[in-house]
């Protein structure tokens, strides 16, 4: 072989050699100088909202009684196509269904039910050992997810005030709803790189906001009395074989709701499996026509008008009256009664005459400065306005109507609240259920201040009224059932029938009982008011006066009023 | 001049193009290598670099010293050499240590570990030139392809055993090389690489596809498992086909390293602030071997990646200006095989770095972390530069 033909062949490989790394370098070029996704893009960085811790919902004792509160759960989730893939899918459909305690159907479709997806969820918001336990068995395709439950620990009670957060974590209810601006917090961001094992470097945080956690409301509803008012509620509701009942127990002087119950109960924590019905919070979201249970407010309107005394003899017809050719009744018939009787008695007639000598105009006036036909602007979502027409729009009749309860709706909650004027010297205070607001740092955001909201009448007349009141409770009134022995309680009961069909019905009732004690120096108002009674009597007194008195006394007990005998015997 | 100066002399008269590159790269894999450790865990990985200059210290003692030394002088010995390096590979394969289930090393001297397969690549270089360079030695016909293959079967197949594949097919390149160079008639030449593209073609076929193969599959899988694959040979073709089918398994490293490349965008993320490789994307038991060109090409990016290529073409053109300088035979054959060696690492082992080709387990030469390899590659070094000294065609120059 001679020299050529060795440079020929050395310049041959050179040439194949030069060739291939050039194509190296050409590569090296494409990979480098790129787009990202050539090369499969930085996998390590990512950037995520993190989520605000919820703030908690406490009852009036504080962080003793959570009412809310966020719990740390995981989403249990799977990679369809990982756990197709692998021949022991039925294997595993097997062992998670009785860990998830759901069927082995309900398994298989939540995971195939999207062939070629790759995510599924197989069961949400689950326990974190429950997501341990599945962990250790260490399934393919199974993975979690951190996620956040928001958790009632009481249950059903006080389900109507708290409300719910829906599975976007937005408060879709109650105070949940109404104070979901303070509640949520302020998602926090992070911008980062997560090493080859999915840990999150700190290191090397491009950015990071925190996460600002959500204010505490502290409710002024006790828990204690929530309870107790709850379980007389039911009892009374079920032994009268009722639809429906609310509760509501009331500060007098500040207008602080210190429970608030309907029935049927609500469970927040499964709010999912409820009706629209059972979510409903009947304490303000209820128009019903108020009956006798009206009937303070008409005479307190005429006493602050100086039209009638308490002593002004009224013509009770003896048990008819007919004006403008209609018909009116009592219960029981009366002759001449004075405005203490009549109220003591509830005569229909007596307080139809008494509304009728204020006239259209004043009475409208009075039951609008009592708060009826509007909202009481209670810190709750779905308040309803009751039903008071313009007096434009009465007809003759009305007066005498609207005096007893009939002809105009009223929320429990208006009813209550004006009551409670009557027993707060005159004084229409604004209901309210948020005492607190504090952030997370303890700084204290809002803090509820008694609002008066009008002085509709007089201290001295409601002082008369509410004397009026204590005798509708005595022996002989239509409340005597509502007497307490350790305190003066004034009351007043209510039936009133209800609309069916355009109709007053003769079978259904609402049944009610508003009251205040003690009377010399009111603490505490309560309304019951029972839907449909359909067993042991339909009549307030009946039915609802025996539940005001176990609410108030219970009531009573747990805040410590001074019984009233104690109470003379300390004068001079 | 003392005579002790005298004998360096010849020094004087090297590619110090050749020379420059080699140290570059050297001290480059060093310094790579360190920059691959120092955020383990481990105390003895983040010293690997001080054991990486050592054993540079040691590869360019030898690299000297057989510069200095004429091949020519010691050339006729390598049949001995060859027939040392064959009975290490069988004393590895009874006494070696087993290192993810392969044979590869003897353990000497306590902790050092040394791989006999090195050594045999430079013995088989060595034996080929000297077989097939002798005066009057007709390279050109059958009877040279016969002895050529012969004289690489024995290492080859002994290097199957371990198993290593990849060692394996770098025999194969260096005896085509050596053939090629040695004259080998060119219908030979192409009959030769035919079949050996025929035969790579049906084993990567066999071993992607085997439900292809019908009845042919089980002798098939036979004569595979015989010539040495394994089932992670089957993943990593598999991987490298279709990485994204398994990105957390056997595409993990395919896909991790062409990140760390692409990531590295121009002028690479700075000297020990490769992300992919601190934070452990890249395997820490690759980064510092065979994929260290993943952490060069992250950190000082397109343009050190580059960069090294250049230095290893240096390498390349001098070993090819030393076999075109020379007017003797056993030399330029000697060149030819080191540069076969030397090429068919660094080709294969960035190819595999930047996914053009399966994952084979060969290191990059002077910047992979190894002992033996280290000292093996600057040895050929060496070696070219001897060939280069002793050329003709440099002026002044007398045999001594």
């Amino acid at each position: 072989m001679n020299e050529n033909a060795v440079q020929w062949r050395l310049t041959l490989a050179g040439v194949g050699l030069g060739l291939a790394m050039a194509g190296l370098c050409a590569r090296l070029f494409v990979l480098h100088l790129g787009a990202p996704e050539l090369w499969g893009g930085n996998g390590s960085n990512f950037a995520e909202e993190q989520p605000a811790v919820r703030g908690r919902i406490f009852d009036r004792n504080g962080q003793r009684n959570a009412m809310a509160l966020d719990v740390a759960v995981k989403d249990v989730c799977a990679d369809p196509f990982v756990v197709t893939s692998d021949d022991r899918a039925s294997c595993l459909v097997s062992r998670l269904a009785p860990l998830l305690e759901m069927t082995e159907d309900a398994v298989a479709q939540r995971i195939f039910s999207r062939p070629g997806s790759r995510f599924a969820y197989v069961s949400r918001r689950v326990p974190e050992p429950v997501a341990d336990r599945i962990a250790a068995e260490s399934l393919p395709g199974v993975f979690f997810r951190d996620t956040i439950l928001r958790r009632y620990p009481q249950g059903s009670s006080m389900g109507h005030v708290i409300g719910f957060v829906n599975y976007e974590g937005v408060g879709s209810a109650g105070v949940e709803q109404r104070m979901e601006r303070f509640l949520r917090g302020a998602p926090g961001y992070l911008e980062s790189s997560l090493n080859a094992k999915r840990q999150e470097l700190v290191g090397r945080r491009a950015q990071h906001i925190p996460a600002v956690a959500g204010a505490d409301v502290h409710l002024t509803l006790d828990q204690n009395i929530q309870h107790r008012i709850e379980r007389i509620l039911e009892d009374t509701v079920l032994r009268h074989r009722a639809t429906a009942g609310l509760a509501l127990v009331q500060r007098v002087r500040t207008g602080e709701i210190l429970a608030m119950a309907s029935w049927p109960f609500f469970d927040p924590n499964v709010f999912v499996e409820s009706t629209p019905e059972q979510r409903r919070n009947r304490a303000i979201a209820f128009n019903y026509e108020p009956g006798s249970t009206f009937k303070p407010m008409v005479v307190a309107a005429a006493l602050n008008e100086g039209l009638v005394t308490p002593e002004t003899l009224i013509d009770c017809e003896n048990g008819v009256w007919h004006y403008l050719n209609r018909p009116l009744r009592d219960v029981r018939p009366n002759g001449m009664l004075s405005v203490t009787e009549v109220v003591a008695k509830s005569s229909n007639i007596g307080t139809a005459k008494i509304g009728l000598r204020l006239g259209d105009r004043a009475l409208y006036r009075y039951l609008r400065a009592f708060g009826f036909g509007e909202r009481s602007g209670i810190d709750l979502p779905g308040e309803e306005r009751g039903i008071l027409h313009p007096v434009e729009r009465w007809s003759r009749l009305d007066a005498s109507r609207i005096s007893i309860g009939q002809a105009v709706s009223v929320t429990p909650l208006q009813l209550l609240n004006a009551v409670c004027a009557i027993a707060n010297d005159g004084i229409l205070m604004r209901p309210h259920v948020v005492r607190e607001i504090r952030g997370a740092d303890g700084a204290t955001l809002f803090e509820a201040r008694p609002e008066a909201l009008g002085q509709p009448i007089r201290a001295e007349t409601a002082r008369t009224i509410a004397h009026m009141m204590r005798l509708a409770v005595e022996e002989g009134g239509t409340g005597h059932r509502a007497r307490l022995d350790d305190y003066e309680t004034a009351g007043k009961t209510g039936t009133a029938q209800k609309v069916v069909d355009g109709v007053y019905s003769g079978t259904d009732y609402v049944a009610s009982f508003v009251g205040f004690l003690p009377v010399e120096n009111p603490e505490i108002g309560i309304l019951v008011v029972v839907d449909e009674p359909r067993a042991e009597g339909y009549y307030g007194g009946l039915v609802a006066a025996p539940a005001f008195r176990a609410m108030a006394k219970e009531t009573a007990l747990y805040l410590d009023v001074l019984p009233t005998r104690y109470r003379l015997a300390q004068r001079p | 001049m003392s005579r002790g100066w005298a004998q360096l002399k010849p020094l004087l008269k090297m590619n110090w193009a050749l020379l420059a590159a080699t140290v570059a790269l050297t001290v480059a894999g060093v310094l790579f290598v360190y920059s691959a450790c120092y955020v383990s865990e481990s105390e003895p990985v983040r010293r690997l670099y001080v054991q990486q200059m050592y054993w540079a210290l040691a590869g360019l003692a030898a690299s000297f010293a057989l510069a200095l030394f004429d091949y020519r002088r010691w050339i006729r010995h390598t049949p001995w050499f060859y027939g040392l390096s064959l009975f290490l590979l069988v004393f590895v394969l009874v006494f070696g240590i087993e290192i993810y289930g392969a044979r590869r090393w003897l353990r000497l001297f306590g902790a050092m570990g040394i791989q006999p397969s090195e050594f045999a690549k430079l013995a088989l270089v060595g034996v080929l030139a000297f077989v097939l360079g002798r005066p009057g030695e007709d390279a050109t016909g059958w009877k040279a392809v016969v002895a050529t293959f012969s004289l690489a079967a024995a290492p080859v197949a002994l290097v199957f055993l371990q198993p290593d594949l990849g060692t394996a097919i770098v025999f194969f390149a260096i005896a085509g090389a050596m053939l090629f160079a040695a004259g080998v008639r060119w219908r030979i030449a192409g009959a030769l690489l035919a079949v050996g593209l025929l035969l790579a073609g049906f084993a990567l076929g066999a071993m992607a596809f085997p439900e292809r193969l019908g009845p042919l599959r089980a002798p098939a899988e036979q004569t595979l498992r015989v010539v040495g694959v394994r089932d992670y040979h089957r993943e990593r073709l598999a991987g490298f086909f279709n990485a994204d089918k398994d990105p957390l398994g056997s595409g993990w490293n395919k896909i991790q390293s062409r990140i760390a490349i692409g990531s590295g965008g121009v002028r690479g993320k700075g000297y020990l602030k490769g992300t992919q490789n601190m934070l452990g994307y890249l395997p820490r038991t690759v980064a510092p071997t065979d994929f260290i060109f993943s952490v060069i090409a992250e950190e000082i990016g397109f343009v050190g990646a580059v960069a090294v290529l250049f230095l290893f073409a240096t390498v390349i053109v001098s070993g090819m200006r030393a076999a075109l300088a020379t007017e003797d035979k056993q030399g330029q054959l000697l060149c030819a095989g080191l540069i076969a060696m030397l090429f068919g690492h660094v080709a294969v082992n960035v190819a595999m770095t930047v996914g053009l080709i399966p994952i084979t387990g060969l290191p990059l030469p002077f910047l992979s972390y190894g002992g033996s390899f280290m000292i093996a590659t600057l040895s050929a070094v060496g070696i070219i530069q001897s060939v280069h000294v002793r050329a003709r065609r440099e002026a002044g120059f007398t045999v001594d």
